[in-house]
Parts: structure tokens; sequence; C-alpha cells
């Protein structure tokens, strides 16, 4: 680490201002998961295969593991801790719960968040567009017919809103 | 999964990017999007001492069009790339080739230019580029150079670009004559899928009704790296378009492909599935090409 330098990364996280250090070798995954704590966001293969690390960088999904720490300066993030509130699921949350989206809950929150992504761009997603915007999301619990099922109804709850 | 230790560098500018890379040469590897430097680099396969990455260059950013062309800035994601209207407008498989890379998430992050300078042999974006004559704009501190990307690419994981070389643009003309054009994928799976084989056809017609003038037809996963089948443009230069044509062009194409048996697939079935893609994509790029 000592010959290497440390690079000041300032970015927004779930609407906080965060501020931190990190060496340029630590990846996005690495900085919110075990910097910052948020284990939401989980490490399932490393290489971008499988979605457990998906994340929000203004407003794309995006796999948290195949960025660098510093390409994370000046940009919104947001992970699966920033989509509901205390107390308050949102309604996508919701909508997994009451289709049984969830099994062992491993790939779950990249999969929240993917279907956050799709549906910020379009509200009322098809079945055909919900596939395809989970098609970089692995879970081998479900069978997927619950979670494309949730994320429909999930948009439809959402009503656009965000 | 960790990632080996190097120095970042982020200049803001390309002429910084490009006194960098000059300074570092060999010892440096360049950052757009990422989502195949760093697998590569946890997997351990490269080492770089530096890393020089290209966010933070404004002027690498967007498409546009201008005089005839459409410019892609080297940063340019396949997910912007795919949901371009000029992209869709001009250089349709251009488009469909950017939406079906890797998964979405892969999408967000992964660049034209890393697209381009990883040279695998069945990377998506190079057929639908090379049918058009697309041209790689390469810089560096004393000068630049313009390469056409049928020339660009010398092996797998090869190009002629040189470490003191950075990729900054992808331009393309615009046809003058009718045209269409079309990109077929052909894996086992709908995402994340690393083609058996990919078929780009682009048609040039002599005016509205007119013959075929000129075809180009690119194949990818046949060959170390993506190639021009040029027998089949041969057959198809100068004809009226028809099936039985198109069914010949097939033939020649996976005449001229050279594919290998691996686990994905055997050279047999690659070979018949360039045939078949091939005739499939001329259909389509006829029918483009006669409703534009």
């Amino acid at each position: 680490m000592d010959t290497y330098s440390v690079i000041p990364i300032r970015f927004t996280l779930n609407g906080d201002k965060v501020s931190i250090e990190a060496g340029a070798h630590e990846t996005a995954l690495t900085v919110i998961r075990e910097r910052l704590s948020l284990k939401g966001t989980k490490e399932g293969c490393g290489m971008g295969e499988c979605g457990a690390c998906t994340i929000l960088v203004d407003g794309k999904s995006v796999n948290a593991c195949l960025m660098a720490a510093p390409q994370l300066e000046g940009r919104t993030v947001m992970t699966v801790e920033g989509l509901g509130r205390e107390g308050k699921l949102h309604p996508l949350q919701e909508a997994f719960l009451e289709h049984h989206g969830v099994q062992c809950g491993f790939c779950t929150p990249g999969l929240l968040m993917s279907a956050q992504s799709l549906i910020l761009e379009t509200p009322r997603p098809t079945h055909k567009q919900v596939v395809e915007a989970i098609s970089g999301n692995l879970c081998r619990c479900t069978g997927y017919q619950q979670i494309v099922d949730a994320i429909q109804y999930g948009a439809d709850k959402t009503g656009g809103e965000e | 999964m960790l990632l080996p230790k190097f120095e970042y560098h982020e200049p803001k500018t390309v002429q910084e990017a490009c006194r960098i890379v000059g300074e570092l040469g060999e010892k440096a590897k360049v950052l757009s999007g990422g989502t195949d430097l760093l697998v590569n680099m946890k997997k351990k396969l490269i080492q770089p001492e530096h890393v020089v990455s290209l966010s933070k260059i404004e002027d690498l950013k967007g498409i546009f069009r201008e005089n005839g062309q459409v410019k892609i800035g080297a940063c340019a994601t396949a997910g912007e790339i795919a949901g371009s209207e000029v992209i869709k407008d001009t250089l349709a498989d251009v488009a469909e080739a950017a939406s079906v890379l890797g998964s979405p998430l892969i999408r967000n992050l992964a660049t034209i230019a890393g697209n381009m300078t990883s040279a695998r042999p069945a990377a998506d974006l190079p057929p639908s580029l090379m049918a058009y004559g697309a041209k790689a704009k390469l810089v560096k501190a004393s000068g630049e150079r313009s390469v056409d990307l049928n020339d660009f690419f010398t092996g797998v994981g090869k190009t002629v670009m040189t470490p003191d070389e950075i990729l900054t643009e992808i331009a393309v003309e615009i046809p003058q004559e009718p045209y269409g054009d079309h990109y077929i994928k052909l894996g086992v799976r709908q995402a994340l899928e690393i083609s058996l084989v990919n078929v780009a056809a682009l048609i040039l017609l002599d005016g509205p009704e007119g013959p075929i003038k000129e075809a180009r037809i690119v194949l990818g996963s046949v060959a170390p790296t993506p190639i021009r089948a040029l027998s089949a443009e041969t057959v198809l230069a100068g004809q009226v378009p028809s099936d039985v044509l198109f069914e010949r062009a097939g033939e020649a194409a996976a005449n001229d492909s050279k594919p290998i048996d691996d686990f994905r697939g055997s050279a047999e079935y690659r070979r018949d599935m360039v045939g078949v893609l091939t005739k499939r994509a001329l259909k389509t790029a006829l029918d483009r090409a006669t409703s534009r």
C-alpha cells in the first residue's frame, strides 16, 4: 500500500454526501460494502456476471465490482439501502414480498436496483422489458417468474413516482 | 475479489492523457469502461503498474452527426449507443449490436473504445462498424492518425495501436446511396453471452429500386479477428437481389469463415450458421435499404 497513492473521493450516496480516501485498487463495491458498511450490496462473482453488486450510478444500473473506486468521484450513487425508508418499504420491495420474489435473498438487492433503474426510465414496463432489464442478475432459487411478476406489480404500485 | 495494486491517473484532457501514456509506455493500461480491464486484472492476467482513466475527459463523451459523418466519442457506453437516436437513424445495426452486448449492467459501463481495444474475436461492436468502414482516431503526444477498422485488428487481443496512443473517437461516413444494414448475434443464451457467430451485413443500392451496388459482410467469432467475407461480397456486387442470390452469398461467406471447435460450439456448426445468418442479415438489410 505504502508506495501507492490514496485518492480522495467525494460522491453522493443515498442522498448523503460522502467523502472518503481509497486506494485506486479498491472497487466501488469494496468502498460501499467494506468501508461504508452498507451490506446490502453483495459480492457474488466479482466479474460482472451475476449482478449481486448492482447499484445505481447517476440513475443507471451498473456492476459495482467492475468500477474502480475513483470512478465514483462526483457521481450520485444509490444502493438498496436508499430504496425504502426506515419502517417503510419501497413499493418494489413490498411487491417482492407479496409475489414471493425472494427465497434465499442473496440476489434480491441487485434485482431491486435493476428494477428501480428500469422503472426510472420506463414507469410501466412490459414483461419483455422487465426480463431484459434483469438479464444481468442471476437468481438460483426462484426461476425468475415470481421476480418478473413482482417487478411489474411494483411498477404499477409505484405509478411513476420515485 | 481484489484488484492488484496500481498507480491511478486521471487526466482531464486528451493531451495530458497522451503525455502520461507516452511516458509510461507498456507500464500503463488505459481504463475507459473497465468491464474487460478490471476483470483481466482481477484474474491476474495483466498487472499494470499504472492505470490511466479516461473518465474525466469531457471531449471523449457524446455521439453526434456532422458533415455526413457520425462521430462516437471513445467513452460513449454501449447503453448510450443502443439508445442514441442518431445511431438508430443512421447506423441501425450498430445500435442493434450495442443493445446485445453483455447485460444492461455491463452496457452502462462498457465503452466503444474498450470494445475496440480489447480486440476480442467475438466482440459485438466491430463487425457492423467494419461494414461501414468506420475509422478509429488514434492520438499520441506527437500527432494523430486515422485507421480503418478493417486494418485495426491484428489478432486475438491485438491491434495496430502502440502503447503511446489513445483511441479518442470512432467516425463513420454515412453512405450516400440508399443503404440498409443488419446485425445478428448467435449465442446459446439471451444475455451475458459470448457469440458463437456474429454477422453484420450492409447493402448499398444503385438507386432506390436498383441492383446491389456494393455489399459488405463482416463475420465475428469465426477467426482470430472479425473478418470480411470478401467472396460473398463479390457474389453480391452488381447483382439484382433475390433469395437465391442471398443463399449463394451465404454459402460463400461460410467458405470464407475459419472457425474453430471449442466448448461453445463446433467449427462445423459455426460454419453452417455463418451461411444461415448471412442470408438472414442480407434479407433484413435489403428491406431496410428499400424502405429508406
